[in-house]
């Protein structure tokens, strides 16, 4: 859970260093802020886990022909087949949901990030997490203009 | 294809094989499973980049919090980085849209062949540079001063908190950007990379850097993962063995890696990162020119 621990900086400030937001004595609703979306970022995790995991017991159990192509996974992207599919636990939907939550868990923690150094106010690393955040709207932007 | 037993078993295991080695060689699984995907499963080159992306997520989720508990990792460092590597792992991933499948096989067996060598000549002079005091003695630059890029750690080997002052930001944020790319476009979590350029340019001890890079790996494969995801080359069926194959391997071999550490084992997995980059790249040349060098199966 290494990369999704949304805590301060882990490092001791060094003596004789400037001061800065996260040298000070963190107040204990802030922590519990931390310890909540790191408990979260668990959970999203697990989630996945399972899904995953289910989602592939649900397609072992009436083996059918899944064609291994680009052309597939395209077809697969419609909400209409996928809210249907859910609802009748149908293996592909399970699945598809478990890669989104496992792919949106990092960007989770950045948002997260966003958050703990803001109420750190520590603004620099405020803004450095933010454009890091902002490169992941670029992806998604990009793709959506059309790259395939 | 026929999805069955045999399909998921055999994915599955495979996963669990990569996740394990990789983590005994501090390496990820990424390098063994993309290979394993096309040369044995016969899967599209860029279906396997896609579906080890995700794993690599889920692998960089599960393996390591070690490293925060101890309070090794460098936040601040991690999140200065990322704006590198993320931005490389956008631009890796859009040319991976865009290659040929025989050029990506050929640039992964570059990388196999590049991290056998690396595995040999890299020295870790770690020991004798806190010894000496040395991380805390350099100059910072101006990036590096303006982001308070330095920290304490507590080494354990050496007992004593050893004191680290970052310089040479620009060099190690594009070699991070690098990474990112190379992540990006092979599907692997690009970490050795990114640890020598903190360790060799940056003047960050290995330990910091090793836990430093895997807070950063989650975010850049998420990026990658969202581009592949939207423009349709992530297929569930693979990553779902893949994913939850190489997490359950890696947690077991990062159980295991301070029990094992021989130097017969480094030895070993040089061989087969040789013997896949010559699979990998024989199979380029049969894709792109119908040329059909031996092949030792």
């Amino acid at each position: 859970m290494a990369s999704d621990t949304p805590l301060r900086s882990p490092q001791k400030p060094v003596s004789g260093g400037p001061a800065h937001g996260s040298a000070h004595d963190p107040m204990q609703a802030e922590q519990n802020v931390y310890a909540n979306v790191y408990h979260a970022l668990i959970i999203g995790m697990l989630v996945s886990t399972a899904l995953f995991i289910w989602g592939l017991i649900q397609a072992l159990r009436h083996s059918t022909f899944i064609p291994l192509t680009h052309k597939w996974i395209r077809q697969q992207y419609n909400w209409h087949l996928f809210w249907q599919g859910l609802r009748h636990a149908q293996p592909t939907p399970i699945l598809l949901l478990a890669t989104l939550i496992l792919v949106l868990t990092p960007v989770m923690r950045v948002v997260s990030s966003i958050y703990a150094f803001w109420v750190d106010k520590d603004y620099k690393y405020t803004v450095v997490t933010s454009i890091v955040f902002g490169v992941i709207v670029l992806t998604v932007i990009l793709s959506r203009l059309g790259l395939h | 294809m026929y999805f069955g037993w045999t399909f998921v078993v055999a994915l599955l295991g495979s996963a669990v094989f990569a996740g394990f080695f990789g983590a005994l060689l501090g390496v990820g699984g990424g390098i063994f499973i993309v290979p394993i995907m096309v040369l044995l499963f016969h899967l599209h080159m860029k279906i396997a980049v896609a579906a080890s992306i995700v794993s690599v997520i889920a692998t960089s989720n599960a393996g390591g919090s070690s490293y925060v508990d101890q309070r090794i990792s460098n936040l601040r460092l991690a999140m200065f980085l990322e704006i590198a590597t993320t931005l490389g792992a956008l631009s890796g991933s859009v040319l991976a849209l865009y290659l040929r499948q025989w050029i990506m096989l050929l640039l992964f067996a570059l990388m196999l062949a590049y991290m056998a060598w690396a595995a040999f000549t890299t020295r870790n002079l770690d020991d004798r540079r806190i010894a000496d005091g040395d991380f805390s003695r350099v100059r910072p630059d101006r990036l590096s001063r303006f982001l308070d890029l330095r920290g304490t750690y507590h080494d354990l080997a050496a007992q004593k908190d050893v004191e680290y002052v970052t310089n040479g930001t620009p060099i190690g944020a594009g070699i991070s950007y690098l990474a990112g790319m190379a992540s990006g476009l092979l599907g692997v979590g690009g970490g050795v990379i990114k640890v020598s350029a903190m360790n060799r340019y940056m003047n960050v001890p290995m330990k910091v850097a090793v836990g430093t890079s895997k807070l950063m790996i989650g975010v850049t494969a998420a990026v990658s993962s969202i581009l592949f995801f939207l423009a349709g080359w992530i297929h569930f069926y693979v990553v779902a063995p893949v994913a939850v194959g190489t997490t359950a391997g890696a947690t077991l071999g990062t159980m295991v890696m301070n029990r094992l550490h021989s130097a017969l084992l480094k030895w070993i997995f040089t061989a087969l990162m040789i013997y896949l980059a010559y699979s990998m790249f024989t199979r380029a040349l049969a894709m792109h020119y119908h040329l059909h060098l031996p092949v030792l199966d």
